[in-house]
């Protein structure tokens, strides 16, 4: 038996394939902090994103956008979520509505009793928030996002800052200096966002969305300024592409966890445009959808049920 | 030996090619907007002289030529006395703010208030200094402390007579609790005022409203309705006519608007938009009543730019600059 020998390959294909693993090698560094940000943050399964062009949703979803102070004076994964926003976006007819719950609202958390809806989070983690909001406002909800302080911080600096229209003078004397992870997280600090249009940073942006002792609509009002930020966040994000994300991964990294993939932020990214603030119904739970009062000893807000649940049926169907 | 530097050459040129896609790639980024320090441009110039602020610091801008009149320290809301030989100016810092009297090269001539304290809540800020137009009094918006509830804190517009000392300054407004207070005064020959002021209705819906004051104290009437959330009110020079932002209710919308003004009847007509679909702010008329100055961003989210709108019926709007980071609170 004769062993042949292999043939050769051409030089050309040699040095075609070393420039191509080159670019490769190229590509990959300038893409490794989305890579990382996918492997250490709770991406969901198939996270690590390709490059190639991703086809935007065509079916409506719901995400759960949950907020928390998540400080030094907390324990890590032990935290409320001061901020929840039920969002739907309906990519064919280009609608979407931002209902915000108040964080102080009365209900049944399964498997826990009763009590604020903003404790469910620190009970039993994303899966908790979702059950609550899910059992109690009969919604189904696709994937959720959390982000802490620092977190938001970054990514409205990394945006560039944030145009907002500051609604009335935002008054605090008693805001936590709590950003800092060296300072003591119980000092505080005066905070006077004046009204009109504003180019914002995010700490800027995070007072304006945080401070609530000054204004008498209290929370409720802060859920407002909350869901301006969010419309402010999205005319921005209209013009990132995916070029963008290696440098927005960093800013996320370790301060954000959510179910949605790499992929499917690229294809939400790409339906952006697409939706204008006037096609975004908001909806913040003023009275008569609720009252605020005391129970098990807490200042609380009742949910008046007759009067939510048809306005949640009809926004998310 | 000829075959091992074509090898050599080969290999560099391949780690330089992954450089090369590495920066590509970078290329493709979105554009993150360039900003100048205005004394770094020139712009059209426009009839007067504008007073305006970047990154704590005061610009004059006038004949087409920014210049810088103070160093970038936390200056911001400038505004010239009528014989325009002095200014004053708000010096902000982390928990409080001052005004100082500049002159018109922004030379400190006189602190005029002393907010400071130690422990943060007992700071005091102050803010929208505005001349009468006699120059004799200053209006400016200050916070007073409630004894019984510190977490109460609404600006309210006072009235320091020039000579007299700071502490016997007027209170002029008595701003509705917890809403951010009045802002914003716009004082009149004969005394009156006009400011903006916030409403939180039954509905638990917060408003703002132009609204006209004849007297210290007293109760003042709206200029605009409620609904239409009014702010930032500019006088022309006639008295006739005044400029002013408005949301129309919307969260990320404000239009500029002109409505017409009979200060003897403390009226205003219906406001008409001039400029729609931006995030405006601070609208100043000319000199010669003819157009506007305003503050808005050339792209959803950009930094603000400074702009002009006709006030005749065509309302031609003209972008001065496009490449500064102006703060848009802040513009005479």
């Amino acid at each position: 038996m004769e062993l042949r020998r292999p043939v050769p390959l051409p030089r050309a294909s040699i040095i075609l394939a070393g420039f191509l693993i080159a670019g490769l090698i190229g590509l990959f560094t300038y893409f490794l902090p989305v890579f990382q940000t996918a492997t250490t943050s709770t991406f969901g399964a198939g996270s690590v994103p390709n490059l190639n062009p991703v086809l935007a949703p065509k079916q409506p979803f719901t995400v759960l956008l949950l907020g928390s102070d998540d400080d030094s004076k907390f324990v890590p994964d032990r935290l409320n979520t001061q901020s929840m926003i039920l969002v739907r976006v309906d990519p064919v007819s280009k609608q979407a509505t931002m209902l915000s719950i108040p964080r102080d609202l009365w209900v049944p958390i399964p498997g826990q009793g009763v009590g604020k809806i903003s404790t469910a989070y620190q009970l039993g983690g994303h899966q908790a928030a979702i059950d609550a909001v899910e059992s109690n406002f009969k919604v189904h909800i696709d994937d959720y996002v959390w982000i802490g302080l620092n977190g938001l911080v970054k990514i409205v600096d990394q945006l560039g800052g944030v145009n907002i229209f500051v609604s009335n003078p935002v008054m605090d004397d008693f805001y936590p200096m709590d950003l800092s992870a060296t300072g003591n997280p119980y000092d505080y600090y005066r905070v006077a966002a004046l009204p009109g249009s504003s180019h914002l940073d995010g700490v800027h942006a995070l007072q304006y969305v945080r401070s609530r002792h000054g204004d008498l609509r209290g929370d409720f009002a802060r859920s407002e300024r909350q869901q301006q930020l969010l419309l402010a966040i999205k005319a921005e994000a209209k013009r990132l592409n995916v070029a963008d994300l290696p440098a927005l991964a960093n800013a996320m990294n370790g301060e954000i966890k959510t179910s949605i993939g790499l992929d499917k932020l690229r294809s939400l990214l790409a339906i952006a445009n697409e939706f204008d603030a006037s096609n975004i119904r908001r909806v913040v739970l003023l009275p008569p959808y609720t009252s605020e009062g005391f129970a098990d000893g807490q200042s609380v807000v009742f949910p008046n049920w007759e009067a939510i649940r048809p306005v949640v049926q009809s926004s998310f169907p | 030996m000829k075959r091992s530097a074509i090898v050599a050459g080969l290999v560099l040129a391949m780690v330089l090619f992954g450089f090369g896609v590495y920066h590509a790639a970078a290329f493709l980024k979105a554009d993150r907007p360039m900003v100048h320090r205005p004394s770094e441009i020139s712009a059209p110039a426009v009839p007067g002289t504008l007073y305006l602020v970047q990154a704590g610091a005061i610009y004059r801008f006038q004949h087409g030529q920014f210049t810088q009149i103070t160093p970038e320290s936390g200056w911001t809301q400038p505004s010239l006395s009528p014989d325009g030989h002095q200014m004053v100016a708000v010096q902000r810092h982390t928990n409080y703010s001052d005004l100082y009297l500049l002159n018109p090269s922004g030379k400190t001539i006189q602190q005029l208030t002393s907010n400071s304290s130690e422990r943060p809540e007992n700071n005091h800020w102050a803010f929208y200094p505005r001349f009468s137009p006699d120059g004799s009094v200053l209006f400016y918006d200050y916070d007073p402390k409630d004894p019984y509830n510190n977490f109460h804190i609404d600006l309210a517009i006072f009235a320091s007579t020039a000579g007299s000392s700071w502490h016997s300054s007027k209170q002029w407004t008595n701003p509705n609790d917890y809403s951010g207070g009045d802002v914003t005064p716009v004082p009149l020959r004969g005394g009156a005022l006009i400011y903006t002021k916030f409403v939180i209705d039954d509905q638990y819906k917060l408003h703002s409203q132009i609204w006209m004051q004849s007297r210290a104290g007293s109760q003042g009437v709206a200029l605009t309705p409620p609904e239409l959330d009014c702010l930032q009110p500019a006088l022309s020079p006639d008295l006739k006519q005044i400029a002013m932002v408005c949301t129309r209710g919307q969260a990320q919308t404000a239009e500029l608007d002109v409505a017409g003004f009979d200060a003897a009847t403390s009226t205003a007509g219906p406001p008409t938009p001039l400029v729609q679909g931006e995030l405006v702010a601070s609208p100043a008329f000319s000199p010669d009543g003819k157009s506007i100055a305003y503050l808005g961003p050339v792209t959803p989210g950009g930094a603000y730019q400074l702009w002009t709108v006709t006030t005749s019926t065509d309302h031609q709007v003209r972008d001065l600059t496009r490449d500064l980071g102006l703060d848009s609170g802040d513009e005479e």
